[in-house]
Protein backbone atom coordinates (compact mmCIF):
# COMPACT_ATOMS: atom_id res chain seq x y z
CA UNK A 1 0.00 0.00 0.00
CA UNK A 2 0.94 3.69 -0.13
CA UNK A 3 1.40 6.24 2.61
CA UNK A 4 -0.38 9.54 2.57
CA UNK A 5 0.60 12.54 4.63
CA UNK A 6 -1.64 15.57 4.74
CA UNK A 7 -0.14 18.97 5.49
CA UNK A 8 -1.80 22.32 6.04
CA UNK A 9 -1.32 24.33 2.82
CA UNK A 10 -0.63 27.57 4.69
CA UNK A 11 1.36 26.51 7.74
CA UNK A 12 2.81 23.22 6.36
CA UNK A 13 1.86 21.69 9.69
CA UNK A 14 1.50 17.93 9.53
CA UNK A 15 -2.18 17.26 10.08
CA UNK A 16 -2.52 13.61 9.37
CA UNK A 17 -0.54 10.55 8.35
CA UNK A 18 -2.35 7.66 6.73
CA UNK A 19 -0.37 4.48 6.28
CA UNK A 20 -1.31 1.46 4.19
CA UNK A 21 -3.62 3.29 1.81
CA UNK A 22 -4.73 1.22 -1.17
CA UNK A 23 -3.01 2.49 -4.35
CA UNK A 24 -6.32 2.56 -6.19
CA UNK A 25 -8.01 4.58 -3.46
CA UNK A 26 -9.70 7.75 -4.66
CA UNK A 27 -9.30 11.24 -3.26
CA UNK A 28 -12.89 10.93 -1.99
CA UNK A 29 -11.86 7.93 0.11
CA UNK A 30 -8.80 9.75 1.43
CA UNK A 31 -11.04 12.67 2.39
CA UNK A 32 -13.22 10.30 4.36
CA UNK A 33 -10.17 8.93 6.17
CA UNK A 34 -9.02 12.47 6.95
CA UNK A 35 -12.42 13.34 8.41
CA UNK A 36 -12.00 10.51 10.90
CA UNK A 37 -9.03 12.28 12.49
CA UNK A 38 -10.47 15.78 12.05
CA UNK A 39 -14.27 15.44 12.24
CA UNK A 40 -14.86 19.19 11.96
CA UNK A 41 -13.54 19.06 8.39
CA UNK A 42 -16.14 16.98 6.61
CA UNK A 43 -15.18 15.94 3.06
CA UNK A 44 -17.16 18.72 1.34
CA UNK A 45 -15.04 21.41 2.93
CA UNK A 46 -11.70 19.76 2.16
CA UNK A 47 -9.57 20.91 -0.69
CA UNK A 48 -6.64 18.56 -1.22
CA UNK A 49 -3.88 19.37 -3.65
CA UNK A 50 -0.44 18.23 -4.67
CA UNK A 51 0.93 21.76 -4.49
CA UNK A 52 -0.01 24.22 -1.75
CA UNK A 53 -0.91 26.81 -4.36
CA UNK A 54 -2.12 24.40 -7.01
CA UNK A 55 -5.52 23.27 -8.17
CA UNK A 56 -7.74 21.08 -6.05
CA UNK A 57 -7.65 17.39 -6.77
CA UNK A 58 -10.91 15.85 -7.88
CA UNK A 59 -12.78 13.31 -5.79
CA UNK A 60 -12.54 10.77 -8.60
CA UNK A 61 -8.75 11.04 -8.94
CA UNK A 62 -6.98 7.80 -8.07
CA UNK A 63 -3.98 7.83 -5.74
CA UNK A 64 -1.67 5.70 -7.86
CA UNK A 65 -2.33 7.79 -10.96
CA UNK A 66 -0.96 10.89 -9.21
CA UNK A 67 2.67 11.95 -9.68
CA UNK A 68 3.76 10.90 -6.18
CA UNK A 69 6.20 8.44 -4.63
CA UNK A 70 5.44 5.77 -2.03
CA UNK A 71 4.46 8.54 0.33
CA UNK A 72 2.06 11.01 -1.17
CA UNK A 73 2.16 14.50 0.29
CA UNK A 74 -1.13 16.30 -0.01
CA UNK A 75 -1.83 19.87 1.03
CA UNK A 76 -5.11 20.70 2.73
CA UNK A 77 -7.12 23.88 2.55
CA UNK A 78 -10.35 24.47 4.46
CA UNK A 79 -13.03 25.69 2.08
CA UNK A 80 -15.17 26.89 4.95
CA UNK A 81 -18.61 25.77 5.95
CA UNK A 82 -20.43 24.23 3.01
CA UNK A 83 -24.04 23.94 2.10
CA UNK A 84 -25.57 21.73 -0.55
CA UNK A 85 -26.62 23.24 -3.85
CA UNK A 86 -30.05 21.69 -3.49
CA UNK A 87 -30.60 23.41 -0.14
CA UNK A 88 -29.48 26.76 -1.52
CA UNK A 89 -31.70 26.51 -4.58
CA UNK A 90 -34.76 25.44 -2.61
CA UNK A 91 -34.33 28.27 -0.13
CA UNK A 92 -33.61 30.98 -2.66
CA UNK A 93 -36.62 29.96 -4.83
CA UNK A 94 -39.15 29.29 -2.08
CA UNK A 95 -38.63 32.84 -0.80
CA UNK A 96 -39.83 34.73 -3.89
CA UNK A 97 -42.77 32.37 -4.29
CA UNK A 98 -43.96 33.08 -0.76
CA UNK A 99 -43.00 36.77 -0.62
CA UNK A 100 -44.76 37.71 -3.84
CA UNK A 101 -47.97 36.18 -2.52
CA UNK A 102 -47.75 38.30 0.63
CA UNK A 103 -47.93 41.39 -1.58
CA UNK A 104 -50.52 39.89 -3.92
CA UNK A 105 -52.92 39.21 -1.05
CA UNK A 106 -52.10 42.63 0.39
CA UNK A 107 -51.24 41.30 3.78
CA UNK A 108 -51.47 44.05 6.48
CA UNK A 109 -48.67 46.59 7.08
CA UNK A 110 -47.55 46.73 3.45
CA UNK A 111 -50.05 49.09 1.92
CA UNK A 112 -52.47 51.38 3.78
CA UNK A 113 -54.88 49.61 6.17
CA UNK A 114 -57.86 50.31 3.97
CA UNK A 115 -56.30 47.99 1.36
CA UNK A 116 -55.69 45.00 3.67
CA UNK A 117 -56.67 41.75 1.95
CA UNK A 118 -58.25 43.59 -0.97
CA UNK A 119 -57.85 42.41 -4.52
CA UNK A 120 -56.66 44.31 -7.60
CA UNK A 121 -59.23 45.15 -10.25
CA UNK A 122 -56.69 44.69 -13.06
CA UNK A 123 -56.61 41.33 -14.83
CA UNK A 124 -52.91 41.71 -15.58
CA UNK A 125 -52.11 41.78 -11.85
CA UNK A 126 -53.72 38.36 -11.38
CA UNK A 127 -52.01 37.06 -14.49
CA UNK A 128 -48.66 38.35 -13.25
CA UNK A 129 -49.11 36.51 -9.96
CA UNK A 130 -49.84 33.28 -11.81
CA UNK A 131 -46.78 33.71 -14.04
CA UNK A 132 -44.41 34.64 -11.22
CA UNK A 133 -45.62 31.79 -9.03
CA UNK A 134 -45.49 29.32 -11.90
CA UNK A 135 -41.92 30.39 -12.62
CA UNK A 136 -40.72 29.67 -9.10
CA UNK A 137 -42.73 26.46 -8.68
CA UNK A 138 -41.11 25.28 -11.91
CA UNK A 139 -37.68 26.16 -10.53
CA UNK A 140 -38.35 24.28 -7.28
CA UNK A 141 -39.54 21.17 -9.10
CA UNK A 142 -36.57 21.29 -11.47
CA UNK A 143 -34.23 21.50 -8.48
CA UNK A 144 -35.82 18.43 -6.94
CA UNK A 145 -36.35 16.30 -10.04
CA UNK A 146 -34.47 17.56 -13.06
CA UNK A 147 -31.09 19.11 -12.39
CA UNK A 148 -27.95 17.00 -12.01
CA UNK A 149 -25.40 19.04 -10.11
CA UNK A 150 -21.66 18.65 -10.77
CA UNK A 151 -20.78 20.02 -7.37
CA UNK A 152 -22.47 18.84 -4.21
CA UNK A 153 -21.85 21.96 -2.16
CA UNK A 154 -21.03 25.64 -2.20
CA UNK A 155 -19.70 27.96 0.53
CA UNK A 156 -22.25 28.78 3.21
CA UNK A 157 -22.03 32.56 2.75
CA UNK A 158 -23.52 32.14 -0.75
CA UNK A 159 -26.93 31.36 0.67
CA UNK A 160 -27.09 34.76 2.37
CA UNK A 161 -25.89 36.55 -0.75
CA UNK A 162 -28.26 34.66 -3.06
CA UNK A 163 -31.31 34.92 -0.85
CA UNK A 164 -30.82 38.65 -0.38
CA UNK A 165 -30.76 39.02 -4.16
CA UNK A 166 -33.77 36.83 -4.99
CA UNK A 167 -35.91 37.71 -2.02
CA UNK A 168 -35.05 41.40 -2.19
CA UNK A 169 -35.95 41.78 -5.84
CA UNK A 170 -39.08 39.67 -5.45
CA UNK A 171 -40.32 41.95 -2.67
CA UNK A 172 -39.39 45.06 -4.63
CA UNK A 173 -41.23 44.13 -7.83
CA UNK A 174 -44.17 42.53 -6.01
CA UNK A 175 -44.66 45.77 -4.07
CA UNK A 176 -45.30 47.77 -7.23
CA UNK A 177 -47.23 45.23 -9.27
CA UNK A 178 -49.69 44.62 -6.44
CA UNK A 179 -49.86 48.23 -5.33
CA UNK A 180 -53.33 49.83 -5.18
CA UNK A 181 -51.97 52.60 -7.43
CA UNK A 182 -50.58 50.18 -10.03
CA UNK A 183 -50.95 51.42 -13.63
CA UNK A 184 -51.68 48.69 -16.21
CA UNK A 185 -49.65 48.54 -19.46
CA UNK A 186 -50.02 51.44 -21.91
CA UNK A 187 -51.09 49.25 -24.86
CA UNK A 188 -53.56 47.27 -22.82
CA UNK A 189 -54.62 43.70 -23.59
CA UNK A 190 -52.52 43.57 -26.79
CA UNK A 191 -49.35 44.23 -24.81
CA UNK A 192 -50.29 41.72 -22.13
CA UNK A 193 -51.07 38.99 -24.69
CA UNK A 194 -47.81 39.48 -26.53
CA UNK A 195 -45.86 39.51 -23.29
CA UNK A 196 -47.62 36.37 -22.07
CA UNK A 197 -46.75 34.59 -25.30
CA UNK A 198 -43.09 35.51 -24.90
CA UNK A 199 -43.15 34.38 -21.29
CA UNK A 200 -44.81 31.02 -21.99
CA UNK A 201 -42.57 30.23 -24.95
CA UNK A 202 -39.47 31.04 -22.93
CA UNK A 203 -40.62 29.00 -19.95
CA UNK A 204 -41.19 26.00 -22.21
CA UNK A 205 -37.85 26.65 -23.89
CA UNK A 206 -36.01 26.90 -20.60
CA UNK A 207 -37.59 23.66 -19.37
CA UNK A 208 -36.74 21.87 -22.63
CA UNK A 209 -33.11 22.85 -22.28
CA UNK A 210 -33.01 21.66 -18.68
CA UNK A 211 -34.39 18.30 -19.75
CA UNK A 212 -31.94 18.05 -22.64
CA UNK A 213 -29.02 18.82 -20.33
CA UNK A 214 -30.25 16.24 -17.84
CA UNK A 215 -30.36 13.58 -20.53
CA UNK A 216 -26.76 14.34 -21.45
CA UNK A 217 -25.61 13.07 -18.10
CA UNK A 218 -26.48 9.68 -16.56
CA UNK A 219 -27.67 9.71 -12.92
CA UNK A 220 -24.86 10.01 -10.39
CA UNK A 221 -22.21 10.77 -13.00
CA UNK A 222 -20.29 13.97 -13.57
CA UNK A 223 -19.56 13.49 -17.26
CA UNK A 224 -19.54 16.47 -19.56
CA UNK A 225 -20.60 16.32 -23.21
CA UNK A 226 -21.34 18.86 -25.89
CA UNK A 227 -25.10 19.53 -25.90
CA UNK A 228 -26.84 19.21 -29.26
CA UNK A 229 -30.36 19.97 -30.51
CA UNK A 230 -32.88 17.17 -30.02
CA UNK A 231 -36.23 16.52 -31.67
CA UNK A 232 -37.75 19.20 -29.44
CA UNK A 233 -37.77 22.44 -31.46
CA UNK A 234 -37.03 24.49 -28.37
CA UNK A 235 -33.62 22.83 -28.18
CA UNK A 236 -32.70 23.97 -31.70
CA UNK A 237 -31.38 27.12 -30.04
CA UNK A 238 -28.32 24.97 -29.21
CA UNK A 239 -27.28 25.52 -32.83
CA UNK A 240 -26.69 29.17 -32.05
CA UNK A 241 -25.82 29.42 -28.34
CA UNK A 242 -23.99 27.43 -25.70
CA UNK A 243 -26.40 28.26 -22.89
CA UNK A 244 -29.92 28.52 -24.34
CA UNK A 245 -31.34 27.97 -20.86
CA UNK A 246 -30.03 31.41 -19.95
CA UNK A 247 -31.25 32.88 -23.22
CA UNK A 248 -34.77 31.63 -22.48
CA UNK A 249 -34.54 32.80 -18.89
CA UNK A 250 -33.74 36.36 -19.96
CA UNK A 251 -36.57 36.11 -22.47
CA UNK A 252 -39.02 35.07 -19.75
CA UNK A 253 -38.16 38.06 -17.62
CA UNK A 254 -38.33 40.44 -20.56
CA UNK A 255 -41.79 39.04 -21.20
CA UNK A 256 -42.74 39.56 -17.58
CA UNK A 257 -41.39 43.14 -17.70
CA UNK A 258 -43.46 43.95 -20.78
CA UNK A 259 -46.50 42.32 -19.21
CA UNK A 260 -46.32 44.32 -16.00
CA UNK A 261 -44.68 47.47 -17.46
CA UNK A 262 -42.84 47.77 -14.19
CA UNK A 263 -39.37 49.33 -14.05
CA UNK A 264 -38.08 47.19 -11.13
CA UNK A 265 -38.86 44.10 -13.20
CA UNK A 266 -36.84 45.54 -16.08
CA UNK A 267 -33.95 46.26 -13.69
CA UNK A 268 -34.13 42.73 -12.31
CA UNK A 269 -34.01 41.38 -15.86
CA UNK A 270 -30.99 43.53 -16.61
CA UNK A 271 -29.08 42.42 -13.52
CA UNK A 272 -29.99 38.81 -14.17
CA UNK A 273 -28.92 39.14 -17.78
CA UNK A 274 -25.56 40.56 -16.73
CA UNK A 275 -24.93 37.70 -14.31
CA UNK A 276 -26.07 35.03 -16.74
CA UNK A 277 -23.88 36.48 -19.47
CA UNK A 278 -20.87 36.11 -17.19
CA UNK A 279 -21.83 32.50 -16.46
CA UNK A 280 -22.54 31.77 -20.13
CA UNK A 281 -19.19 33.18 -21.21
CA UNK A 282 -17.46 31.03 -18.60
CA UNK A 283 -19.31 27.92 -19.66
CA UNK A 284 -18.66 28.69 -23.33
CA UNK A 285 -14.95 29.04 -22.61
CA UNK A 286 -14.82 25.69 -20.78
CA UNK A 287 -16.61 23.99 -23.63
CA UNK A 288 -14.09 25.43 -26.10
CA UNK A 289 -11.19 24.35 -23.91
CA UNK A 290 -12.48 20.84 -23.34
CA UNK A 291 -13.79 19.98 -26.78
CA UNK A 292 -11.66 20.48 -29.91
CA UNK A 293 -14.66 19.95 -32.17
CA UNK A 294 -16.94 22.47 -30.50
CA UNK A 295 -19.34 24.04 -33.04
CA UNK A 296 -17.81 27.36 -34.09
CA UNK A 297 -21.09 29.12 -34.91
CA UNK A 298 -22.21 29.12 -31.28
CA UNK A 299 -22.12 32.24 -29.10
CA UNK A 300 -22.41 32.07 -25.32
CA UNK A 301 -25.91 33.52 -24.73
CA UNK A 302 -27.27 35.72 -27.54
CA UNK A 303 -27.20 34.30 -31.10
CA UNK A 304 -24.51 35.97 -33.22
CA UNK A 305 -23.97 38.74 -30.69
CA UNK A 306 -22.84 37.85 -27.20
CA UNK B 1 -15.89 58.11 4.14
CA UNK B 2 -15.20 59.54 0.76
CA UNK B 3 -12.08 60.92 2.40
CA UNK B 4 -10.95 57.69 3.98
CA UNK B 5 -11.69 55.40 1.13
CA UNK B 6 -9.24 57.44 -0.92
CA UNK B 7 -6.38 56.37 1.25
CA UNK B 8 -7.76 52.92 1.83
CA UNK B 9 -7.96 52.30 -1.89
CA UNK B 10 -4.23 52.79 -2.17
CA UNK B 11 -3.51 49.88 0.13
CA UNK B 12 -0.26 51.08 1.50
CA UNK B 13 1.56 52.01 -1.67
CA UNK B 14 0.94 54.08 -4.76
CA UNK B 15 -2.71 53.41 -5.43
CA UNK B 16 -4.55 56.23 -7.15
CA UNK B 17 -1.64 57.66 -9.01
CA UNK B 18 0.06 54.57 -10.27
CA UNK B 19 2.37 52.12 -8.60
CA UNK B 20 6.04 52.76 -7.97
CA UNK B 21 8.81 50.39 -7.08
CA UNK B 22 10.60 52.24 -4.34
CA UNK B 23 9.54 54.07 -1.28
CA UNK B 24 6.68 51.82 -0.33
CA UNK B 25 6.16 49.23 2.32
CA UNK B 26 5.52 46.20 0.22
CA UNK B 27 9.08 44.90 0.26
CA UNK B 28 12.60 45.53 -0.91
CA UNK B 29 11.88 43.92 -4.28
CA UNK B 30 11.32 46.56 -6.98
CA UNK B 31 7.96 45.86 -8.60
CA UNK B 32 7.70 45.92 -12.36
CA UNK B 33 6.21 49.39 -12.82
CA UNK B 34 4.23 50.72 -15.78
CA UNK B 35 6.09 51.39 -19.05
CA UNK B 36 7.71 54.79 -19.71
CA UNK B 37 4.75 56.22 -21.62
CA UNK B 38 2.26 55.10 -18.99
CA UNK B 39 4.52 56.43 -16.25
CA UNK B 40 4.71 59.80 -17.97
CA UNK B 41 0.93 59.91 -18.23
CA UNK B 42 0.52 58.98 -14.57
CA UNK B 43 3.08 61.54 -13.41
CA UNK B 44 1.37 64.26 -15.41
CA UNK B 45 -2.03 63.21 -14.05
CA UNK B 46 -0.82 63.26 -10.46
CA UNK B 47 1.00 66.57 -10.86
CA UNK B 48 -2.09 68.16 -12.40
CA UNK B 49 -4.28 66.84 -9.58
CA UNK B 50 -1.84 68.05 -6.94
CA UNK B 51 -1.85 71.46 -8.56
CA UNK B 52 -5.62 71.48 -8.79
CA UNK B 53 -6.12 70.80 -5.13
CA UNK B 54 -3.45 73.40 -4.29
CA UNK B 55 -5.48 75.91 -6.30
CA UNK B 56 -8.49 75.01 -4.15
CA UNK B 57 -6.45 75.37 -0.96
CA UNK B 58 -5.09 78.74 -2.03
CA UNK B 59 -8.57 79.81 -3.13
CA UNK B 60 -9.93 79.03 0.32
CA UNK B 61 -7.18 80.93 2.11
CA UNK B 62 -7.50 84.01 -0.11
CA UNK B 63 -11.27 84.07 0.22
CA UNK B 64 -10.98 83.76 3.99
CA UNK B 65 -8.53 86.64 4.14
CA UNK B 66 -10.65 88.77 1.84
CA UNK B 67 -13.95 88.11 3.60
CA UNK B 68 -12.61 88.02 7.12
CA UNK B 69 -14.83 85.05 7.96
CA UNK B 70 -14.91 81.34 7.22
CA UNK B 71 -18.60 81.24 6.29
CA UNK B 72 -19.76 80.58 2.74
CA UNK B 73 -16.28 80.00 1.34
CA UNK B 74 -17.75 77.27 -0.88
CA UNK B 75 -18.55 79.76 -3.64
CA UNK B 76 -14.95 80.84 -4.00
CA UNK B 77 -13.76 77.34 -4.90
CA UNK B 78 -16.92 75.80 -6.30
CA UNK B 79 -15.70 75.44 -9.87
CA UNK B 80 -12.23 73.96 -9.31
CA UNK B 81 -13.66 71.68 -6.62
CA UNK B 82 -16.22 70.29 -9.04
CA UNK B 83 -13.66 70.02 -11.82
CA UNK B 84 -10.90 68.26 -9.96
CA UNK B 85 -13.06 65.99 -7.84
CA UNK B 86 -15.07 64.88 -10.87
CA UNK B 87 -11.83 64.48 -12.79
CA UNK B 88 -10.84 61.80 -10.30
CA UNK B 89 -13.20 59.50 -12.20
CA UNK B 90 -10.27 59.02 -14.55
CA UNK B 91 -8.45 57.19 -11.75
CA UNK B 92 -10.85 54.29 -11.84
CA UNK B 93 -9.31 51.58 -14.01
CA UNK B 94 -5.81 53.06 -14.35
CA UNK B 95 -5.30 52.35 -10.70
CA UNK B 96 -3.59 49.04 -9.90
CA UNK B 97 -5.56 48.67 -6.69
CA UNK B 98 -9.10 47.41 -6.28
CA UNK B 99 -11.41 48.88 -8.90
CA UNK B 100 -14.29 48.36 -6.50
CA UNK B 101 -12.76 50.39 -3.69
CA UNK B 102 -11.56 53.15 -6.01
CA UNK B 103 -14.84 53.56 -7.81
CA UNK B 104 -16.70 53.48 -4.51
CA UNK B 105 -14.57 56.30 -3.17
CA UNK B 106 -14.78 58.47 -6.27
CA UNK B 107 -18.51 57.86 -6.67
CA UNK B 108 -19.23 58.84 -3.08
CA UNK B 109 -17.21 62.06 -3.45
CA UNK B 110 -18.89 62.92 -6.75
CA UNK B 111 -22.26 62.13 -5.16
CA UNK B 112 -21.62 64.57 -2.33
CA UNK B 113 -20.45 67.32 -4.66
CA UNK B 114 -23.21 67.05 -7.25
CA UNK B 115 -26.18 65.24 -5.77
CA UNK B 116 -26.08 66.99 -2.42
CA UNK B 117 -24.10 70.23 -2.34
CA UNK B 118 -24.75 71.34 -5.92
CA UNK B 119 -28.36 70.15 -6.01
CA UNK B 120 -29.51 71.57 -2.70
CA UNK B 121 -28.48 75.20 -2.92
CA UNK B 122 -29.54 75.92 0.65
CA UNK B 123 -26.69 73.83 2.11
CA UNK B 124 -23.98 75.67 0.20
CA UNK B 125 -23.72 78.22 2.99
CA UNK B 126 -23.41 75.56 5.68
CA UNK B 127 -20.17 75.38 7.63
CA UNK B 128 -20.22 71.59 7.31
CA UNK B 129 -19.35 72.01 3.63
CA UNK B 130 -16.16 73.82 4.60
CA UNK B 131 -15.36 70.99 6.98
CA UNK B 132 -15.28 68.30 4.32
CA UNK B 133 -13.75 70.55 1.66
CA UNK B 134 -10.79 71.28 3.92
CA UNK B 135 -10.43 67.60 4.84
CA UNK B 136 -10.55 66.52 1.20
CA UNK B 137 -8.19 69.31 0.07
CA UNK B 138 -5.43 68.47 2.53
CA UNK B 139 -5.86 64.73 1.96
CA UNK B 140 -5.73 65.02 -1.81
CA UNK B 141 -2.74 67.35 -1.94
CA UNK B 142 -0.77 64.88 0.14
CA UNK B 143 -2.13 61.84 -1.69
CA UNK B 144 -1.40 63.05 -5.20
CA UNK B 145 2.07 64.31 -4.30
CA UNK B 146 2.70 60.94 -2.64
CA UNK B 147 1.89 59.23 -5.94
CA UNK B 148 3.93 61.72 -7.96
CA UNK B 149 7.02 61.20 -5.84
CA UNK B 150 6.53 57.45 -5.73
CA UNK B 151 6.39 57.28 -9.51
CA UNK B 152 9.60 59.28 -9.69
CA UNK B 153 11.18 56.90 -7.16
CA UNK B 154 11.96 59.71 -4.78
CA UNK B 155 9.45 59.70 -1.96
CA UNK B 156 10.32 61.99 0.95
CA UNK B 157 9.57 60.34 4.26
CA UNK B 158 7.61 63.41 5.33
CA UNK B 159 5.04 62.88 2.60
CA UNK B 160 4.72 59.21 3.41
CA UNK B 161 4.35 60.04 7.08
CA UNK B 162 1.78 62.73 6.35
CA UNK B 163 -0.26 60.38 4.16
CA UNK B 164 -0.42 57.72 6.80
CA UNK B 165 -0.84 59.96 9.84
CA UNK B 166 -2.96 62.99 9.04
CA UNK B 167 -5.90 60.80 8.08
CA UNK B 168 -6.35 60.11 11.78
CA UNK B 169 -7.79 63.60 12.10
CA UNK B 170 -8.79 64.35 8.53
CA UNK B 171 -10.93 61.27 8.08
CA UNK B 172 -13.32 61.89 11.00
CA UNK B 173 -13.33 65.55 10.04
CA UNK B 174 -14.35 64.77 6.48
CA UNK B 175 -16.97 62.26 7.56
CA UNK B 176 -18.47 64.75 10.00
CA UNK B 177 -18.64 67.40 7.30
CA UNK B 178 -20.25 64.98 4.88
CA UNK B 179 -22.86 63.70 7.33
CA UNK B 180 -23.76 67.17 8.59
CA UNK B 181 -24.18 68.39 5.03
CA UNK B 182 -26.44 65.53 4.04
CA UNK B 183 -28.43 66.05 7.23
CA UNK B 184 -28.77 69.76 6.48
CA UNK B 185 -30.06 68.97 3.00
CA UNK B 186 -32.83 66.68 4.21
CA UNK B 187 -35.63 69.19 4.91
CA UNK B 188 -35.10 70.89 1.55
CA UNK B 189 -35.17 67.59 -0.27
CA UNK B 190 -38.42 66.66 1.46
CA UNK B 191 -39.98 70.03 0.74
CA UNK B 192 -39.09 70.13 -2.96
CA UNK B 193 -39.55 66.42 -3.57
CA UNK B 194 -36.08 66.54 -5.10
CA UNK B 195 -35.15 63.62 -7.41
CA UNK B 196 -38.21 61.79 -6.19
CA UNK B 197 -40.98 60.11 -8.12
CA UNK B 198 -44.21 58.85 -6.63
CA UNK B 199 -47.04 56.55 -7.65
CA UNK B 200 -49.06 56.34 -9.77
CA UNK B 201 -46.99 56.55 -12.95
CA UNK B 202 -46.84 54.43 -16.06
CA UNK B 203 -43.58 52.68 -15.15
CA UNK B 204 -44.86 51.60 -11.76
CA UNK B 205 -41.83 52.80 -9.94
CA UNK B 206 -41.19 55.13 -7.05
CA UNK B 207 -38.11 56.67 -5.52
CA UNK B 208 -37.86 58.72 -2.37
CA UNK B 209 -34.61 60.67 -2.39
CA UNK B 210 -35.14 61.73 1.22
CA UNK B 211 -35.28 58.09 2.37
CA UNK B 212 -32.34 57.33 0.10
CA UNK B 213 -30.21 60.01 1.77
CA UNK B 214 -31.09 58.63 5.18
CA UNK B 215 -29.99 55.18 4.02
CA UNK B 216 -26.72 56.69 2.83
CA UNK B 217 -26.16 58.26 6.23
CA UNK B 218 -26.88 54.96 7.96
CA UNK B 219 -24.41 53.19 5.66
CA UNK B 220 -21.63 55.28 7.16
CA UNK B 221 -22.07 53.36 10.42
CA UNK B 222 -20.74 50.02 9.20
CA UNK B 223 -18.44 51.43 6.52
CA UNK B 224 -16.59 54.22 8.35
CA UNK B 225 -15.04 52.08 11.13
CA UNK B 226 -13.95 49.43 8.64
CA UNK B 227 -12.15 51.91 6.40
CA UNK B 228 -10.69 53.78 9.38
CA UNK B 229 -9.24 50.70 11.03
CA UNK B 230 -7.95 49.44 7.72
CA UNK B 231 -5.97 52.68 7.43
CA UNK B 232 -4.68 52.35 10.99
CA UNK B 233 -3.52 48.85 10.14
CA UNK B 234 -1.88 50.08 6.94
CA UNK B 235 -0.16 52.82 8.93
CA UNK B 236 1.40 50.33 11.29
CA UNK B 237 2.62 48.22 8.39
CA UNK B 238 3.96 51.06 6.26
CA UNK B 239 5.60 53.21 8.88
CA UNK B 240 7.22 50.38 10.85
CA UNK B 241 8.50 48.82 7.62
CA UNK B 242 10.14 52.07 6.63
CA UNK B 243 11.90 52.17 9.98
CA UNK B 244 13.46 48.81 9.17
CA UNK B 245 14.40 49.94 5.69
CA UNK B 246 16.12 53.01 7.06
CA UNK B 247 18.45 50.77 9.02
CA UNK B 248 19.82 49.33 5.81
CA UNK B 249 20.13 52.57 3.88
Amino acid sequence: GKHVEILDAKTREKLCFLDKVEPHATIAEIKNLFTKTHPQWYPARQSLRLDPKGKSLKDEDVLQKLPVGTTATLYFRDLGAQISWVTVFLTEYAGPLFIYLLFYFRVPFIYGHKYDFTSSRHTVVHLACICHSFHYVKRLLETLFVHRFSHGTMPLRNIFKNCTYYWGFAAWMAYYINHPLYTPPTYGAQQVKLALAIFVICQLGNFSIHMALRDLRPAGSKTRKIPYPTKNPFTWLFLLVSCPNYTYEVGSWIGFAIMTQCLPVALFSLVGFTQMTIWAKGKHRSYLKEFRDYPPLRMPIIPFLL
Amino acid sequence: MAAAAATAAAKGNGGGGGRAGAGDASGTRKKKGPGPLATAYLVIYNVVMTAGWLVIAVGLVRAYLAKGSYHSLYYSIEKPLKFFQTGALLEVGIVPSSVVLTSFQVMSRVFLIWAVTHSVKEVQTEDSVLLFVIAWTITEIIRYSFYTFSLLNHLPYLIKWARYTLFIVLYPMGVSGELLTIYAALPFVRQAGLYSISLPNKYNFSFDYYAFLILIMISYIPLFPQLYFHMIHQRRKVLSHTEEHKKFE
